[in-house]
């Protein structure tokens, strides 16, 4: 462009070299900076990789602890990976189940009033502290009772239900209203629409958000540290009484003095960072392929 | 596609001549039921921390907010959040600053300047950071970052800026505020740089082009445009970042030590210290006196009701200014 | 369009999750209440070694009933047993009047016998060739002695070549039954310790860094050059942590073995009716020359009635007898003598069979 003659190459030539050299600067340090983050994250995955993978071995998920042993003894997690198991596996029960109600009845019934101050109460709950979801459980169901993997489950249900729900909602308002229309016209209920024709739509996105959500959870230690950290070394599957988990018992492993602990603590976050970081990938490929489906159909 | 609003209204409209079903009704009581039991946990939750609170509230008042005293000594009992609550804002405020910058200069890095190879790799990256649990994270400060902290770069920063009193002598276990602080960058980071760089994606390609035409250097373009453009939304997801520091638990408790000598004010951040949410996690469960388990749980309501505050307010300028750019553009209102 | 039958599939999964969640349940629930499935307790963690290492794994083989223990502090046994969020608490230090009063019907039963010793990281000192009075100890964690190569301990150990190193103290955050045994003997050497600072689970420390459970002050101690702490005989022992020698009132400096440790628990001729007993710093006679001067009992706290009462007596009354109390002697606790194990079994008859 020239109007009144001048060009492009005129206006930038104002303080043009001072300018370039600040321009390569910003350059430099933003690329610095994403350096620094990338190896940050290199810098941890590598430790937990190459700590963990040199203390990691079948006994680690076969053999339970051996606390005070004070001679080498083989001993393992056992008694973690099982209570994470069954901590998890009962959470998801409990929070899939009213998170996909709760997101059917936001999206299908509620007035425009109930739903965003029930979308309100979501967004509180989803930014309640781990800890003090803890101190919530703690106070609701271990005092005066004690610990369980129950109370673990649901303090773990809690953090878990908000996100659930919310991914639900989102998928759910990506189902076409023609769909609802059409199986209205049809003469379907409205409870078999919502149930047989517009849910089953969604199956993408409720495993995508529940497994987003299991990942998250996997790794939660502090709502555990109050409802469930009571636990023998003995592999247990009964949620009557508190269970170990992955995350507790790498926490508690940390703050040991011996090495042998170390080793297991390395050893168990390999493990659990490789679950998350599947899971996370898993959840995420789950969603790409549901979007590029979904889009397709249309 | 279809927005909530008209799912609810296209099912509500009335049909004539069609009675009301057992399965209509049963199925939106059942899914009501489940939004009133979400509701209810949230109340239920402030009302029990309330609860477990009110012997310290009833006790203190408001002034345990700005006591700086924690004596579990039988007869000399006096608790307060002072040094708690100094120590959560230090080692928020801390991480925030490292990560601020971090975080934009990432985000220019992967919209801007990143080769279209790399960009998604090292977007995924970023991203895995966050997958990596705190507990993870504070292992990996205990065991590998506290102990080069300790015998390399603390001592180095107190001989070169000792007379700050920020660098002072560095603790010997390797725990301090300042381990603490770094762990906290860490965990922001990603979600910092995730939003800022959703945010400057965003940016007219227009606006961004009309500035290069009238001869802008891309950095001038960068901080004449993007900068302005993304300005709100950069505060809230500083203040997303913020909230998700001041609620760590775990990571911060492993390796910030706990307050050592008495008082937890003081300006050096290479010394121990505790935050609101690690005291309550490493001594809640040692608690002796009903008065004791009320403060902490009063530590507890405090870190609620700051973390409430927000994450509300960060969440709804974060969604509406998505909303308003057509990030996530099949959304509808969700409210 | 969906596939035909996808709406019941969807039925069949939430039934399914909601059947396997009762199902879960009811098995849970259902198992024959004859023998307790499992024991919790909580508390010192000084016994955490004999319950978790030996004592757990030998009464589950014996009974099939398991033994969950947390080491949280002896103050955290105390209130854990206090909020009957555990059936057991474990604790060093015996319940005051007043935490007697709170905890509602409990009693406190001498189990074992063990000791707290002052463990450090110097080096170039080696386990055991650190020689300390109790006047110089207090010194050194009231902040008057800051210094490795100070004087005071110079003179107590001329042989030694000791660095110019800060000293860093090592104490617990939480509430200690070692803590309340290492302030218990400090007050009775020192009186300006006795003036300030008192003998209790939890104390406002002069100087130094804290950790949780001994676990903690073990780690502390073994990462940083330079530190000095009190851990319980067990965990210096497991963490190889080098030992102080300490000079009782005899004027021997002796360490904390079985024979130290049942030379000062000689010290109780009589146990008093709530069980409370102190054996810190034994007297200055021939009969405690080889007494280690930080000795302490450790108790087993449970209510007289409750649900699993008759499992508490016969757990308790197991790691009583003979054979058990020798078992952990590898861990560093004498056998109680045989006065305290009168008194103690005197005690578990007050615990009453489930109503």
């Amino acid at each position: 462009m020239s109007a009144h003659g001048i060009t492009r190459a005129d206006l930038q030539a104002v303080n043009l070299p001072r300018r370039r050299l600040v321009n390569r600067l910003m350059q430099a340090l933003a690329t610095l900076a994403a350096a620094i983050a990338v190896a940050a994250l290199v810098l941890i995955v590598w430790s937990v990789a190459k700590r963990g993978a040199s203390a990691l071995n079948l006994d680690l998920l076969t053999r339970d602890p051996a606390p005070f042993s004070f001679t080498p003894v083989k001993q393992g997690l056992e008694n973690a990976f099982v209570g994470s198991l069954v901590l998890v596996g009962l959470a998801t029960a409990m929070a899939l189940p009213v998170g996909l109600l709760v997101a059917v009845y936001l999206t299908e019934y509620a007035r425009p009033a109930i739903r965003s101050s029930v979308s309100l109460v979501l967004d509180v709950l989803n930014g309640v502290p781990a800890i003090v979801i803890g101190i919530f459980v703690y106070g609701l169901l271990v005092l005066g009772h004690g610990q369980s993997g129950w109370a673990g489950a649901f303090a773990l249900a809690c953090l878990m239900l908000p996100l659930v729900t919310r991914s639900t909602m989102e998928v759910l308002v990506l189902v076409p209203s023609s769909l609802r229309e059409a199986s209205l016209g049809l003469g379907i209920p409205r409870w078999r629409t919502t149930l047989s024709i517009v849910l089953p739509q969604t199956i993408g996105g409720v495993v995508t958000g529940t497994v987003l959500a299991v990942a998250r959870i996997a790794g939660e230690t502090a709502p555990l540290l109050f409802t469930s950290s009571i636990v023998g070394s003995q592999t247990s599957w009964s949620p009557t009484h508190a269970l170990q988990s992955v995350p507790v018992a790498i926490f508690e492993l940390s703050e040991q003095a011996d090495p042998g602990s170390h080793a297991r603590a390395w050893a168990a976050a390999f493990v659990l960072l490789l679950f998350i970081l599947f899971t996370s990938l898993a959840g995420r490929w789950v969603a790409t392929r549901n979007r590029r489906r979904l889009s397709t159909s249309r | 596609m279809t927005s909530a609003g008209e799912a609810a209204e296209l099912t509500r409209r009335p049909f004539t001549g069609r009675r009301l079903r057992f399965g209509d009704v049963s199925l939106q009581a059942v899914a009501g039921a489940a939004a009133a039991v979400a509701t209810v946990l949230v109340g239920l939750i402030a009302w029990k921390v309330t609860a477990g609170a009110w012997p310290a509230i009833r006790r203190y008042g408001i002034s345990f907010v700005w006591t700086n005293s924690w004596n579990p000594l039988p007869g000399h009992e006096l608790y307060g959040a002072a040094s708690f609550l100094f120590g959560t804002a230090v080692t928020s405020l801390g991480a925030l600053l490292l990560a601020a910058p971090l975080a934009i200069g990432i985000a220019i890095y992967l919209t801007e300047i990143a080769p279209r190879l790399l960009r998604g790799p090292v977007t995924a990256l970023v991203e895995t950071l966050a997958a990596v649990p705190s507990v993870v994270i504070g292992l990996w400060g205990i065991l590998v970052l506290g102990p080069v902290l300790r015998s390399d770069i603390e001592p180095s920063l107190h001989r070169a800026l000792g007379f700050v009193p920020l660098f002072g002598p560095p603790s010997t276990t390797g725990s301090s505020i300042f381990t603490a602080i770094v762990v906290l960058t860490m965990m922001i980071l990603p979600i910092v740089s995730s939003i800022t760089r959703e945010l400057f994606l965003g940016v007219p390609q227009d606006q961004k082009e009309g500035a290069l035409a009238l001869g802008s250097t891309h950095w001038e373009m960068v901080r004449g445009v993007m900068f302005p453009y993304a300005r709100g939304g950069i505060a809230a997801a500083l203040i997303l970042g913020l909230g998700r520091a001041l609620g760590e638990a775990i990571a911060v408790t492993q390796v910030i030590g706990g307050i050592a000598g008495g008082t937890g004010i003081h300006w050096n951040l290479f010394a121990t210290s505790d935050t609101l949410a690690s005291k309550i996690a490493s001594s809640y469960q040692g608690a002796t006196t009903n008065l004791q388990l009320a403060s902490l749980v009063y530590l507890g309501l405090i870190l609620l009701v700051f973390s409430l505050l927000i994450n509300f307010f960060a969440q709804r300028i974060v969604r509406r200014g998505a909303r308003r750019q057509g990030v996530g553009a099949n959304r509808g209102a969700l409210g | 369009m969906p596939k035909p039958g996808t709406s019941i599939r969807i039925t069949l999964v939430l039934a399914l999750a909601a059947l396997a969640t009762a199902a879960l349940a009811a098995t849970a629930g259902a198992a024959p209440k004859r023998h307790a499935a499992t024991l919790t307790g909580a508390g010192s963690t000084l016994i955490q070694p004999a319950v978790q290492g030996v004592w757990g794994p030998g009464y589950a083989a014996a009974t099939g009933t398991q033994v969950n223990y947390s080491g949280i502090g002896s103050s955290g046994g105390i209130a854990a047993i206090t909020g009957r969020t555990v059936d057991f608490g474990a604790s060093d230090a015996p319940l005051s009047a007043d935490q007697m009063t709170a905890c509602n019907g409990c009693v406190q039963i001498p189990w074992a016998l063990s000791a707290t010793v002052p463990t450090y990281n110097v080096p170039g000192v080696g386990d055991t060739k650190l020689r300390l009075t109790g006047p110089v100890l207090a010194n050194m964690f009231l902040g008057h002695i800051t210094n490795w190569n100070d004087a005071a301990i110079k003179k107590l150990n001329p042989g030694l070549s000791l660095p110019n190193l800060k000293i860093t103290i090592a104490h617990r955050s939480d509430g200690s039954g070692d803590t309340y045994a290492f302030t218990d003997y400090l007050s009775k050497v020192s009186s300006e310790w006795r003036a300030n600072e008192g003998a209790n689970t939890t104390i406002n420390w002069p100087a130094g860094v804290g950790g949780r459970g001994n676990a903690g002050v073990a780690a502390v101690i073994s990462s940083t050059p330079g530190a000095i702490g009190y851990v319980s005989d067990a965990y210096a022992l497991g963490n190889h942590l080098s030992k102080a020698r300490l000079r009782n009132a005899y004027g021997k400096f002796t360490l904390p073995g079985i024979t130290g440790i049942e030379d000062a628990a000689q010290t109780v001729k009589k146990v008093p009716a709530d069980n409370r007993m102190s054996i810190v710093d034994p007297p200055a006679t021939k009969k405690y020359a080889a007494a280690w001067p930080i000795s302490t009992f450790t108790y087993i706290i449970v209510p007289t009635n409750s649900k699993n009462a008759t499992d508490l007596r016969h757990f308790i009354f197991w790691a009583l007898s003979p054979k058990q109390q020798l078992s952990i002697k590898k861990l560093i606790f004498a056998p109680i003598p045989k006065v305290v194990l009168v008194a103690a079994e005197k005690t578990l008859l007050k615990i009453h069979a489930a109503g």
